[in-house]
């Protein structure tokens, strides 16, 4: 690890993020949903609603975000003579994941801050925060790791927006309590944060920690590919 | 002395000659071939691993401007030179806060060359460095050949271009299907062209009406000594160049010098004979080379050797 080459694309990243058009319009997503849903209901917010948000921020900012600046990267072939070792390419992975990670809190907080809920100012929901957060963006550089164009990012990102950031809208789908599709999706990690913020529960947590392994490991599996394919 | 060696054997299935090359810390060497040999030297070159070429192929961050790439690249290479420096070696100071997007085909030319010295690579392979590019940036560049002499880096050049490759390099290679083969640049042939050209003067009066005879195919085409813009020398054999075209002959340079000389040519270099008619501009480079630069559509330039130089002064009244 060398900071002044995680610094220098920090750096740079952050410039590109502000001049391109497509990764700026993500943070908007979820504060303008946040916008819509605080003026729909009255009174507090349900919980669901909530983590709604949080999983369509961590979604459309951290994941996609990460993929479509990789895809970038591999669509124009800017890294190459940049990678000389698998050490620059973690250098490159670290500072653009400091990039998403600043825009994500960003927008985060804003949604947040409109919402104008404050039960995630505790210890329990911030750590699940953090730990859900770890999650999409490793989902966000495994797969970013093998987008070849921008095109194929919006492809990509379907999947892992309905799944994972927009659990909780299963609900809507009116299938019955005793659904195996309900039961399965009980375990994704934003139905497990729901399930911790009602019952206080630390299992849940551990649960959400081992989907971060999950995806850790599918990212380092997605890591060796990339360097044994060049 | 560290020189390093390039060394490719022959593959059954290519055309590839065996190749073998000291590439001198001192010396910049340049390999001119077609571009189908060229593809597969540089496939060669790629497939052993140990060397990057830089062909100007990837991209940049477009969205950025010149100096926020140029000081991206800097802080990633960790260059020893300070920021500023760098932009002024590569003239890129009056374009600094352009983005890429907008900048011409010679600045952006001028970001790769920065981004390539900076990466501080050893040894250099360059891919037709400066096709398409402008006066000020070929300067640009041969500065940059001339920095990397110092720093004590080995450079190979490959290009398609003959008066490319005898511009930038000290010490130049043929690469054909039989292997490679040095050219011999200027100065032992020059006493012997001297004498030649003596020798011309005599012929003047008798040779009123010349015109060069040049075969296509099954016909004879006669050229008015006129049109042609210059005369190349291309395995021995001398060629005809008008505008686009070449047209090859049957003589040697030598033999068609004496015979055109009377029609205001000049020998500017041993594999080069010009129509000082047609000459627009004498180029000065840094390095205290020459070239000129013929009128015609594509602009050729061509070089001039050192030792000519006061020649072409002489004749245009120059000083």
């Amino acid at each position: 690890m060398n900071t002044q080459r995680i610094g220098a694309i920090f750096e740079k990243d952050l410039k590109e993020f502000r001049k391109n058009m497509m990764l700026l319009m993500m943070p908007v997503i979820p504060i303008f949903l946040a916008f819509m849903y605080s003026r729909m209901g009255e009174g507090e917010l349900p919980i669901f609603l909530l983590y709604l948000i949080v999983g369509a921020t961590y979604s459309a900012v951290t994941t996609s975000g990460m993929m479509t600046m990789m895809a970038e990267e591999n669509e124009k072939k800017t890294l190459r003579g940049l990678i000389q070792s698998p050490a620059s390419l973690a250098d490159i992975l670290i500072g653009k994941s400091l990039v998403v990670g600043l825009f994500t809190l960003v927008s985060l907080i804003i949604s947040l801050a409109i919402l104008g809920n404050d039960t995630f100012l505790a210890v329990q929901p911030i750590i699940g925060l953090i730990l859900l957060f770890l999650f999409f963006l490793l989902l966000g550089i495994g797969i970013g790791l093998f987008t070849k164009s921008v095109a194929n990012t919006s492809a990509y990102i379907m999947p892992v927006m309905f799944l994972f950031g927009f659990t909780p809208m299963i609900e809507f789908l009116n299938l019955g309590e005793d659904s195996i599709a309900i039961k399965i999706a009980d375990y994704f990690p934003i139905m497990q944060m729901i399930d911790m913020h009602e019952t206080n529960s630390w299992t849940a947590i551990g649960i959400v920690a081992i989907w971060v392994i999950a995806a850790a490991i599918f990212t380092f599996i997605c890591l060796k590919k990339v360097s044994t394919d060049n | 002395m560290s020189d390093y060696t390039l060394n490719y054997e022959a593959a059954k299935d290519e055309k590839l000659p065996s190749v073998s090359l000291d590439l001198n810390e001192s010396i910049t060497t340049a390999i001119y071939s077609d571009t189908d040999l060229q593809a597969e030297l540089i496939e060669a070159i790629l497939r052993e691993g140990k060397m990057s070429v830089f062909d100007r192929q990837e991209g940049l961050y477009d969205r950025l401007t010149v100096a926020d790439n140029t000081k991206f690249f800097h802080k990633w290479f960790g260059c020893s030179m300070t920021f500023p420096e760098i932009l002024v070696m590569f003239g890129l100071q009056t374009c600094a806060d352009k983005p890429l997007s907008k900048c011409t085909p010679s600045e952006l030319a001028r970001v790769y060359y920065a981004k390539y010295f900076m990466m501080d690579h050893y040894p250099v392979v360059f891919h037709e460095p400066i096709q398409g590019v402008d006066l000020h940036t070929m300067n640009t560049f041969m500065n940059m050949l001339q920095k990397l002499k110092e720093n004590k880096t080995p450079v190979l050049i490959l290009v398609s271009n003959l008066e490319h490759a005898l511009l930038l390099s000290d010490l130049t290679y043929k690469l054909k299907e039989n292997g490679l083969q040095e050219i011999e640049v200027a100065q032992e042939q020059l006493s012997e062209t001297t004498t030649e050209t003596e020798q011309n003067s005599a012929t003047l009066t008798t040779s009123k009406l010349y015109k060069v005879p040049a075969k296509v195919e099954d016909k004879i085409i006669l050229f008015d000594p006129t049109e042609i813009d210059y005369i190349e020398s291309q395995d021995g054999k001398a060629q005809i160049v008008v505008n686009h075209e070449s047209f090859s002959l049957d003589s040697t340079l030598a033999e068609i010098e004496k015979k055109i000389e009377p029609y205001g040519f000049y020998r500017c270099h041993r594999s080069y004979i010009v129509n000082l008619q047609k000459v627009r501009e004498i180029i000065t480079w840094s390095k205290n080379t020459y070239s000129l630069r013929i009128d015609n559509k594509p602009k050729s330039t061509i070089p001039l050797s050192r030792t000519k130089i006061q020649h072409i002064q002489d004749t245009f009244d120059l000083k």
